[in-house]
This record gives structure tokens, sequence and C-alpha cells, in this order.
């Protein structure tokens, strides 16, 4: 079935008003990633169908909103509760702190502290490696003008430094990748947390080379709030560089903002490139 | 809206999955009457609808963590998961009554235009006027009603094979007349 039989089978309609049966509804999602004309006559019906709904919008009774408030702050409290103690069972020398901690950073510090307790010999062989690799990656940022000439070598210096970063992933080292927001479907970067030193590196992978008074600027979200880890500048070989960014002991998400040169005390959110959870 | 401070959508989201209270607050205050006036849709009793209301957002707080905003619209969502809670709220309360689906659909077949005059200002009159009986009744069953085709063809007394296309012209008349508010 072409684009326009589609459109005209009513099949997008019954998707929309809900009356679609599970195979049809298999169809017409196959049809939306097949064509373009598709996917926007479905969210044209959308629209029209959210705009219906929203005529017929009704005031709530106030008790509902008091109810959840309520339901919502006993839960929030009672999660913290049980995220200190299991913080404080685990991890006995970090100091009782309200923060959310998410299930996989537990796993994560559940696999440090083993790996601390464990072998204090791996620990040694992995900050060596750590340090090996951060001085290597000093030399390059110092020495980085000089090498457009030589690309070559600095191509397979930057697979050394790749294979260095590997060695350092596992398993202090989280991964935090950012999509693109909406606005910028292919803007593209990642952070690189060690989650035992603290220490944040980025990755720009794909983001486009900023106006000349503006930089890009790191943030972390951190219980709701956007908290400043510095800016950065695209430089020749940008996404293959790591970027050494402030440290943080907790953080929900990243995300990166485009603001004047020098960064900004909080961030413009509509100039918002890429995002991602750290959880 | 009622309140001085405004979100993004996208700041609204991050807000939301990082568990902060005030965006949900925020969240309530701008999108609760549209959710209510779902549940209502469908349950067509105020107390039954605040519980349902209630408990559509505790999902939405619950869940926010799966939400992803490339997949789509936020409003879009959280409408989904309104609709679901109500319909399986309809649907568990007329099985435990010992009503049939089939009841069900005729009694809304036989509603008055009963519109709340605290929301006519958004000429919800003006497009119940300007569909006919079967056009609104058609898309209130599917919607609201979670009617299966096969439903709507015995409720409406109408061939199986013409339901698509006569919700199809109730659509595209009511996305008309919506043209033109």
């Amino acid at each position: 079935m072409g684009a326009s039989s589609y459109i005209s089978s009513g099949l997008i309609e019954a998707y929309i008003s809900g009356l679609a049966a599970p195979q049809e509804l298999q169809e017409l999602e196959t049809a939306i990633v097949q064509y373009p004309e598709v996917a926007s006559a479905v969210e044209n019906c959308r629209l029209g169908m959210e705009h219906y709904i929203m005529l017929h919008s009704v005031p709530p009774p106030p008790v509902v909103k008091q109810n959840l408030i309520r339901i919502i702050a006993d839960e929030e409290a009672g999660r913290l509760n049980r995220i200190e103690t299991e913080e404080t069972q685990i991890i006995e020398h970090n100091p009782v702190r309200k923060v959310f901690v998410s299930s996989s950073w537990r796993w994560a510090a559940v696999a440090a502290s083993l790996l601390l307790l464990g072998s204090v010999l791996l620990n040694y062989i992995y900050f060596t490696k750590e340090s090996e690799y951060k001085a290597r990656y000093n030399t390059l940022l110092t020495t980085n003008n000089s090498l457009t000439s030589e690309e070559n070598s600095y191509r397979s210096r930057l697979e050394q430094i790749k294979h260095s970063l590997d060695i350092v992933r596992n398993p202090s080292m989280k991964t935090v990748k950012m999509p693109g927001t909406k606005p910028f479907p292919t803007a593209m970067a990642t952070v690189y947390w060690n989650q035992t030193s603290k220490e944040v590196f980025l990755l720009p992978n794909n983001l486009p080379t900023p106006a000349p008074d503006k930089q890009y600027q790191l943030w972390a979200i951190v219980d709701g709030k956007p908290v400043d880890m510095g800016v950065f500048s695209l430089t020749s070989n940008a996404e293959e560089l790591l970027q050494k960014m402030k440290s943080i002991d907790n953080a929900q998400m990243f995300a990166i903002t485009l603001e004047n040169k020098g960064g900004s005390p909080v961030p413009t959110m509509e100039q918002m490139y890429v995002a991602g959870k750290a959880s | 809206m009622g309140t001085a401070l405004t979100y993004t959508e996208a700041e609204l989201v991050l807000g939301l999955k990082s568990r902060s209270e005030k965006h949900f607050g925020y969240l309530y205050d701008h999108y609760s009457p549209a959710l209510f006036g779902v549940a209502l849709k469908v349950i067509n009793d105020e107390t039954i609808a605040g519980d349902v209301l209630q408990e559509i957002f505790l999902k939405i707080w619950r869940s926010i963590e799966r939400y992803d905003i490339d997949k789509g619209r936020l409003f879009t969502w959280m409408v989904n998961i309104a609709r679901n809670t109500a319909i399986d709220t309809l649907r568990s309360k007329a099985y435990k009554q010992g009503l049939k689906i089939q009841e069900l659909g005729s009694a809304i077949a036989m509603e008055q235009f009963v519109v709340h005059l605290a929301v006519d200002h958004l000429g919800l009159t003006k497009v119940i006027e300007q569909l006919n009986k079967e056009q609104r009744i058609i898309i209130d069953l599917a919607y609201y009603k979670g009617c299966t085709q096969e439903e709507i063809s015995k409720i409406l007394d109408i061939p199986l094979g013409t339901v698509k296309t006569r919700m199809r012209n109730a659509i595209i008349q009511l996305r008309t007349i919506l043209k033109q508010l």
C-alpha cells in the first residue's frame, strides 16, 4: 500500500481514535517510519483530536492536588530514607546526604566498593593507567595546535588514547550519552564520569561550530537544578578529543547549552543542544 | 495560567525526571483540567473521575523516566495514560456491575448535550453543534469509551466494514470545524 492509500484508508483516523486493531496498529506504525507523508498526516490528525480533547477541559476538584502533593512528598521522603540507609551501609565514609541515587549508581557503588575491598592491586593498576592516560591527554591538548599537519600520526595516537579510555572506562568510568534535543536532532555528545574520582570528561561527538562570540557550556542537573560544569571550545578534532570538565559528586542528568563566550550563570534552555540521563 | 513561572516542555521533562516536586506542581496546574476532562468524559461521575485523575498523575510521576521526548509530545503521552487509566476503570466498573459494553454505548447514545458552562468559552458547544449526532457518538464511543470496531458496529447498527470510513468522515468533519474556531 502506498502513502496516499494509507491516508485515504481511514486507518490513520482509526489509530488516532483508538479504534485500530493490533495488526492495523502495527501496519500503520511501519507506514509511519516508511512514509514521511503518513507520519505528518498522523501528527495532524492527532493534533486535531488533542484540540477536541482540550475543549473538554474541566477544572478538577482541589482535593485531588492536595492528595497528590501529600502522596508524592511521602513517597519521596520514604525513598530518600531508604537510599540514605543503604548508602551508609555500603559506603561508610560517605556522609549522609539527601540525594537521589539511582539503582544503576547503587550497583556501580557496590561494584566499586567490592573492587576496593577485593583488590588493592587492581586499583593501583587502574590509577596508574588513569594517570598515564591523563598525562597523554594533557600532552595531546598542548600539542594539538602543531599537530594538524601530522594528522595520520595524530590519529594513531588518538587510537591509543581511545584504547586507554577503554581501559579506564570499566568499572568506575560511567558513560552518559547525550543525544540531540528536538531543535538539534543531529547533535550528540558524551560525558565520561569517573564514579570513583568524580572527574568528568566530555566528548563532543557532533556539535555544530558556534559563532565566534559563543561557547558551549556543560551542565549537570542535580536535584532539578542546573550546576555549571564549565565551558568548552570545539577544536579541529573536537569529536575525537576528551575535554576535562569540572568534577561532580552526583547528578541525574547532563546537558549542553550554547552561551555567550565565557559561559552563563544559568542555562539558556532554548539553546539546549544535547541532554542525557546519568542514571 | 495562574502562575508567573513558565517552563518549556524540555525543561519541564528535565525537572520531572530529576523528581522536582515544584515541576510536578506546574505540570498538574497546566494539564489537570485537560486530563480531568478526559476522565470525566469516560467515567461520567465527578467523584470517580477525581480518583482516576489522582491515579493518572501518580502514573505520570512514577513512569516519567520512560517518557522519551524524541518519540512524541508530552501531552500525547499523558493523554494516552489518562485515556487508558480511565477506560480500564470504566471497563472494570462495568464488569463489576454486570453491565454489558453495549449498554454503556447505548447510554451515551442517549446522552444529552451537556456542556459545562465553565468551559463553554473554549468553543465546545460550537463544535458539538456542527458535528452530526452520529459523528459525535462514533468519536466518543471509540475515543472515550474504548469501544472496538465490532462493538461500534453493533451499537450504531452499521456494517463492520463501514466503521472505519464513518470514523474517517467524522474526524475530517471535526478537524474542519476546529480550524474555524
